[in-house]
């Protein structure tokens, strides 16, 4: 009986079982990783206050605990913020040296513009031009609140200066090119170099009331303590957010979440990426991947018709079945290559000589640019969606085809009426297939014009709207970025987490679509085959 | 050929006419020096062993054949006297006087409503009350009005079989066309519904000219005017159905027909 | 019936026409350039290994009546060339039309010039006959006048001029360096000794400046007559080479003395040494032969221990010439030489890759190369100027270099290394493509080990042994790990699982080693109780469910013993044992972390493909094979698995090509290291991530 056991190879059934729970758990791991930390990153964190046994105190939130390697002693990571205090962020502390852990009402968190959070209590204000503030629990955030129609102004005016910045930079290539095409002297010249000095003298005025009144807003302090009575004052205009974690309600903690998430979809990175949101990694990733999709879509549809409907089979149609297929399975970076090699040198430095001479050698197309990175990830992409047009077309029976010319269907009125409306599920699957990942690509993106800091969007509403020749930022670069190159991969964890988490939705959206459209499209054939 | 031209009687003006048509498969012969008339408004049946050709000379009608690649035709097939061969032939308009129903109902995956207007619709007819009262009349025609008539705007991929080969006549009707082409329309099917198409082929005759392939000899004996008996590609014997079914010229005719062969 | 509208069909059927050639170009223009890029692909790398070529671009006739020409060289854009001659005169050509436009002494002294010696590019200096010297600088300007139009505008300048010191004999040829505040003058002797000359300046304090002299000669026995001498750029070692074809080497560091370090046979069969040169970079010096031949000798560290010294040895050997080399300039651009044969041939040879670029006709007596190295100026026996364009893009790169062992400078041996770039100019590219193969295959090995037998497995079961309900979810989770992008999972794995595996090593390793123990341990409780109808009801199909709590049985055994484990077995530290018991360091980054990632890649891509492949294999065959008694396990090892083997082969093949394309895993969950070391506690490069890192 033991011996058939084992020769009928029931274990083995069982082995497989098990490498498939092995495949599906460490699935499961990596979401729950990501999620758990992705999730988390925004959700206010008590602040502790650790006295230690030499009399010294610590504020700040724990990160992790661990046991110390070869012994049986715990200790704690706080993350302890203040920077510009102390050169560090996060510090390890021995469980055995904490006398006591607190957690008091009245500490402030606050998210500043510079150096990070910093952790402490608040003790005075100094302001001018608004009213002093009533002291209570929520002065701070009164305080800042009064400050804010001046931060808008300060900001507007910020605006404006960039506006004006590239009205002169505009006209300077004008003149740029003027001066290449050796014109000289004439009244349209003049009158250009007038209005730059026009826009020069207002740039000026600008600027130094900008100054003015940034400097005016930065007197408006607030004087805070640390754990052991250190004192700092923290300029209120620097101040994104504060909060006191400790002394918040499950409401406002959602608020704040809620909050956070915003700013992470619609505003700016701040502090080299680490901090703020990702709306340009965003808006350059969903660009990216729309703009690719327009190239390669059509193209790919088109070959793939020609390639099942029109060619006669023959051994060159086969060739180039091959062709395709090998095409589709070559590594992403060898396509940026080329990218880098065909598009950005070749084509791009072509039109740099012939449309914008006057800029060179500062190349205008003949760099890294988001349309170039598109152009390279549609290569990626069309063969894929060549083979996916054409399993979805040869996956139509004969006999629909036979039946439609049956009934003196011209050949392109079968294909749009019949096959195209049958074949498309098939085709939409594979093109989504493909663009989910083309979206979490990232090394041709890194040789053909990803950055990790853009200082402009592709699309904006200076003319002309899509400056296809600007550099760009994306989610998966972001990461790459942020975990691998910034200067203190430890603080900006968090925001890796967070990328990850959206950049892995966008790109499960879309491959549940795809899955979904497929199980539709099964159905149909199914009953098709009854 | 050596064929006694009793064996192959000679229609008074046929519709269709086959003239000395020899049909290549890249270097292999699959038709071999046809010649006959079809008759219009009757029934003609093809019989025969499988490969002998009969799916191939029909498809040959309403050049079915040119999907096909590497496919060489000589002689002619003329229709109402117009060689359907000659390159100058608008293929379109061939196929729009000659339909055609296949051995695999292949109706498209569509609404029953749409397939009958199908073939309407890519003609140019936008217009709804035309093609509303083409569908019911064809419907009615293919004797299927009754039975779908509460769900026309339903997908076609939920009738049964028999009820799909019948809505493939109906579209097929919808244009209409002078001259039916089926091949097999019955083989897959269960007899109940075998009997229901053969009805129809029944009712449509006088009408249509219908050109049926068929395995079925009961079938061939049951609804057609003529029969052809075709084996390896060359046309054996052709004449009456009743002549051919009773009193057989060649002998081969009769060994298929009796079954010791085939 | 309806009437046929004809106007429409005429319409229809134009559309027809015009959507057929418009598909069928646009279509095999899609394909074209599909194909075209497939070809483009292939063509990139071709030129790497084009043969050099060169062109004559100028020619033109030395100004007659002017004294012997010593030097020759030109400007970067190869638009001005110029000659030295024996009365210190500098003399300009316009190449384009042949015509001398401009002269400058280099000194205003009236005095024949005896040698000169050029050690840097357009540097000169001159040894005068009374024995002082005059070190000279030709630049070049590039004005532009209004139109835009560039002229190049040569200017002499004198780097230095020294006084000459007394000698005990007349004076053959000097070399003077200037480095860091010391002064170095070598002269060589007619009585065959070398005469050197310091002179330091140092500064004290006070900022005072303080010149001290040291002279000193070489009195010892020397193998032969001396043939040829250089100096390094530091003036800090003296290579010379005798009659009797030796070759020495001197340390001039100190400033009292000189110690004569090397005394080896550079040149076979008593033949003389006949032109030495330092390689651009000062670690090689290329020694030419009477008998033609050429070769670059220079320091390796050799011995053991306390013995280890630095020794001359010959590193590479380059074409030989038909007759003496008369002459060996390098470039000063990369490791290329070019050498003089007394037969008139022009040799152009580059050091690393002993790739032969160039052989040259006309009988040259003298050349230089131009700063840039892409042009070389030559003077032939009847006072014409001859340049060529050079057109040797890649001479650094051939396939010895790419895949052979290669003697790289300061390496003790011919080694396979990847550095292909560095902070200074004089540095060797070291190309070799092995360790970045070796890298790739390392990583994807390891990845393939990992995860061919779990989706393979995975996917038997899904196929075979599911329920048709459980398919359905399992087919799609699996597209959807797929669809994970690589950045994220090189992310999670470099800075969530290294750390991780780094403080649990031992616990990871007992855990892979448990699962499989754990697994037969309970298949062996389990046998007598398999046949009951409550486990038969509940596994069939299932069966992975019940084995989810293994893996968490194993993993919790695995983190429980692994300290009592380390302690009894591996001395309380198990890295530290791996270290010092079996030499292996343990990277954070390394190839477990790798293989884990890449496994997590390329799993879906061969589960799918293989489950798809098993699918299709119809389910009569496994039918008939249960109906002749066969068990479900002996059904697939036998019929199922043999008959879907070419899909399950395609799934690794496809496989194993995404693990070596995939390029971020390995960039971000590797130290990028280019060594070779099959330890799985260690990193590697690869190919892929090596294209990412480079710029």
């Amino acid at each position: 009986m033991t011996k058939r056991f084992w020769r009928q190879g029931e274990p083995f059934v069982w082995a497989t079982g098990l490498a498939l729970s092995l495949i599906l758990f460490l699935t499961l791991l990596l979401f729950y990783v990501v999620m758990a930390n992705g999730l988390a990153v925004f959700w206010p964190k008590k602040v502790a206050l650790a006295t230690l046994q030499d009399g010294r105190s610590l504020l700040g939130e724990i990160v992790q605990e661990e046991i110390i390697p070869h012994t049986d002693k715990k200790r704690l990571q706080f993350k302890i913020g203040n920077r510009d205090l102390y050169g560090f962020d996060f510090k390890w502390v021995d469980a055995s040296e904490i006398t006591s852990l607190t957690y008091p009402k009245d500490v402030h968190v606050l998210e500043r513009q510079e150096y990070g959070n910093f952790y402490g209590y608040l003790s005075e204000f100094e302001v001018k031009g608004i009213a002093p503030p009533v002291s209570g629990s929520n002065s701070l955030a009164q305080t800042i609140a009064a400050l804010e129609d001046r931060k808008v102004e300060v900001h507007l005016l910020g605006k404006k200066i960039a506006n004006l910045n590239r009205r002169v930079e505009l006209i300077d290539h004008h003149l740029a090119k003027a001066r290449y095409n050796k014109e000289e002297n004439t009244p349209a010249l003049a009158a250009m170099q007038g209005e730059k000095q026009g826009l020069k003298t207002e740039f000026e005025a600008l600027v130094s009331i900008l100054s003015e009144k940034s400097a005016a807003l930065a007197t408006n302090q607030a004087i805070f303590t640390d754990a052991n009575g250190r004192t700092k004052a923290v300029a209120l205009p620097n101040i994104v957010r504060a909060y006191q974690p400790n002394n918040m309600s499950f409401f406002a903690k959602c608020t704040y979440y809620l909050e956070r998430l915003r700013e992470l979809l619609f505003d700016e990175p701040r502090e080299s990426n680490t901090e703020g949101g990702l709306f340009p990694a965003i808006f350059g990733t969903v660009m990216l991947i729309f703009l690719m999709s327009i190239l390669s879509f059509p193209l790919g549809v088109l070959a793939g018709i020609y390639l099942r409907e029109y060619a006669k089979d023959g051994w060159l149609v086969k060739m180039v079945r091959i062709a395709v297929n090998n095409l589709a399975g070559i590594p992403s970076i060898v396509y940026g290559i080329f990218g880098l090699g065909f598009f950005v040198y070749g084509i791009g430095g072509g039109i740099d000589q012939l449309f914008f001479p006057e800029r060179l050698p500062a190349p205008t197309f003949g760099t890294g640019g988001i349309l170039w990175t598109s152009l390279t990830l549609g290569l990626l992409t069309v063969p894929v969606v060549i083979v996916a047009t054409e399993e979805a077309l040869g996956s139509i029976p004969p006999g629909i085809r036979e039946g439609s010319q049956a009934l003196a269907a011209t050949k392109l009125q079968t294909l749009t009426r019949i096959l195209l409306p049958m074949a498309s599920p098939g085709i939409l699957t594979g093109f989504i297939l493909a663009m989910a990942r083309a979206a979490g690509e990232v090394a041709p993106l890194m040789i053909t014009g990803v950055v990790k800091l853009a200082p402009a969007l592709p699309l904006d509403g200076v003319f002309p709207f899509l400056h296809l020749d600007r550099k760009f930022m994306h989610l998966g670069f972001h990461i790459y970025d942020i975990g691998f190159q910034s200067p203190n991969v430890e603080a900006a964890k968090p925001m890796v987490y967070v990328t990850t988490l959206l950049l892995i939705l966008i790109v499960l959206a879309m491959t549940s679509t795809a899955i979904h459209l497929r199980n539709k499209m099964r159905q149909r054939h199914s009953v098709a085959d009854v | 050929m050596s064929t006694p031209d009793t064996a192959i009687i000679r229609i008074e003006n046929p519709q269709v006419e086959v003239e000395n048509l020899n049909l290549y498969y890249g270097s292999s012969q699959a038709l071999k020096d046809l010649t006959f008339g079809i008759p219009g408004q009757q029934v003609t049946a093809l019989i025969g062993p499988s490969g002998c050709g009969k799916s191939t000379l029909i498809r040959c009608i309403n050049r079915m054949n040119d999907l096909v690649d590497g496919l060489r035709i000589e002689g002619a097939i003329t229709i109402n006297g117009e060689n359907i061969n000659d390159p100058g032939l608008d293929v379109i308009e061939l196929r729009r006087k000659v339909g055609m129903v296949f051995q695999k109902w292949n109706p498209f995956p569509k609404s029953i409503y749409e397939n009958i207007v199908y073939g309407l619709r890519i003609a140019g007819i936008q217009d709804k009350a035309v093609l509303d009262e083409a569908a019911e009349k064809c419907l009615k025609r293919a004797a299927l009005w009754d039975e779908v008539k509460d769900r026309l705007h339903q997908s076609a991929m939920g009738l049964s079989g028999g009820q799909m080969q019948r809505l493939c006549i109906a579209r097929a009707i919808a244009v209409s066309p002078e001259i039916i082409l089926m091949d097999e329309p019955c083989s897959a099917l269960d007899p109940r519904s075998t009997g229901r198409i053969e009805d129809l082929i029944r009712e449509l005759r006088g009408e249509y000219t219908i050109i049926i392939v068929t395995h079925n000899m009961q079938q061939a004996a049951r609804i057609s005017d003529y029969t052809a008996y075709m084996y390896l590609g060359e046309l054996i014997e052709y004449g009456p159905t009743q002549r051919l079914f009773t009193m057989p010229e060649k002998k081969e005719t009769e060994d298929y027909i009796t079954g010791r062969f085939g | 019936m309806p009437k046929l509208d004809k106007q429409f069909i005429k319409k229809v059927r134009r559309q027809d026409r015009f959507a057929t050639r418009a598909i069928t170009v646009g279509g095999l223009l899609v394909i074209a350039s599909v194909i075209a890029i497939l070809v483009l692909i292939v063509r990139v790398t071709l030129p790497l290994f084009q043969p050099a070529g060169a062109e004559i671009s100028h020619r033109l006739t030395v100004k007659s009546g002017t004294a012997p020409v010593l030097a020759v060289g030109m400007d970067d854009t190869q638009e001005v060339g110029f000659t030295l001659d024996t009365t210190g005169l500098f003399s300009f050509y316009d190449l384009a039309s042949g015509k001398p436009f401009f002269t400058a002494p280099a000194s205003t002294r009236k005095a024949t010039v005896q040698s000169v010696e050029s050690n840097k590019n357009n540097v000169f200096a001159l040894l005068w006959e009374d024995n002082s010297v005059t070190v000279s600088q030709v630049d070049f300007r590039l004005l532009y006048d209004d139109s835009g139009l560039r002229t190049v505008q040569p200017e002499i300048s004198q780097l230095g001029d020294y006084p000459p010191r007394s000698y005990p004999a007349p004076v053959k040829s000097m070399m003077v360096r200037s480095h860091e505040g010391r002064l170095t003058q070598v002269a060589l002797l007619a009585d065959n000794r070398f005469q050197i000359d310091h002179e330091v300046a140092t500064t004290n304090i006070l900022g005072d400046e303080k010149k001290e002299a040291f002279s000193f000669l070489l009195n010892e026995e020397l193998p032969g007559p001396i043939t040829a001498f250089t100096l390094d750029e530091q003036g800090s070692a003296l290579f010379a080479g005798t009659g009797a074809g030796s070759l020495l080497r001197w340390d001039l560091g100190e400033n009292e003395s000189a110690e004569r370090t090397d005394n080896v046979v550079a040149v076979a069969g008593d033949k003389p040494v006949t032109a030495l040169a330092m390689v651009f970079g000062d670690i090689s010096v290329a020694v030419g032969g009477a008998d033609g031949s050429l070769a670059t000798w220079s320091q390796i560290w050799t011995g053991e221990g306390d013995d280890r010294v630095r020794r001359l040895r010959k590193t590479h050997t380059l074409t030989s010439h038909q007759a003496p080399v008369e002459r060996i300039i390098p470039s000063r651009r990369s490791k290329s030489l070019v050498s003089l044969g007394a037969d008139g041939k022009t040799h152009f040879d580059h050091m690393t890759s002993e790739k032969h670029l160039l052989n040259l006709d006309p009988a040259l007596t003298m050349a230089g190369i131009s700063g840039q190295g892409n042009g070389l100026i030559g003077l032939d026996s009847k006072n014409t100027l001859t340049v060529w364009n050079v057109d040797s893009p890649h001479p650094e790169i051939s396939l010895k270099t790419l895949f052979g062992k290669v003697w790289y400078e300061s390496y003790d041996k011919p080694e396979y290394v990847w550095q292909s770039s560095s902070a200074s100019d004089d540095f060797e590219p070291k190309l070799s493509l092995v360790p970045l193969l070796f890298g790739t295959i390392k990583g994807t090995l390891y990845a393939m080990i990992f995860a061919v037998p779990l989706a393979i497995f995975g996917a038997v079961y899904t196929s075979q042994f599911s329920t048709a309900g459980f398919k359905k979810t399992v087919k799609p989770v699996v597209e959807i790990m797929a669809s994970i992008p690589s950045v994220v999972i090189g992310f999670l794995i470099a800075l969530w699982l290294a750390p991780i595996v780094e403080k649990a090593i031992l616990a990871v390793i007992l855990g892979v080693l448990l699962l499989p123990l754990i697994f037969v341990t309970i298949m062996a409780v389990l046998r007598p109780f398999y046949k009951t109808p409550t486990l038969q009801n509940f596994c069939s199909g299932h069966e992975f469910l019940l084995l989810v709590p293994v893996i968490f049985l194993a993993g919790a055994l695995a983190m429980g013993i692994a300290p009592f484990v380390e302690q009894l077995l591996f001395a309380g530290d198990f890295k530290q044992w791996l270290y010092n018991d079996l030499g292996l360091r343990y990277d954070q980054r390394n190839c477990i972390i790798i293989a884990f990632g890449l496994g997590i890649a390329v799993i879906p891509i061969i589960f799918s493909i293989t489950e798809d492949a098993i699918s299709n294999i119809p389910p009569s065959l496994t039918a008939a094979s249960l109906a002749l008694g066969a068990s479900r396990w002996q059904t697939i090892w036998r019929v199922v698995l043999p008959s879907a083997s070419p899909g399950i082969f395609a799934a690794i093949m496809i496989g194993f090509g995404r693990a070596v394309g995939e390029t971020m895993i390995v960039l971000m969950a590797t130290g990028n290291t280019p060594i070779l070391d099959w330890s799985i506690f260690n990193g590697m490069r690869t190919l892929s991530a090596n294209i990412a890192v480079e710029p």
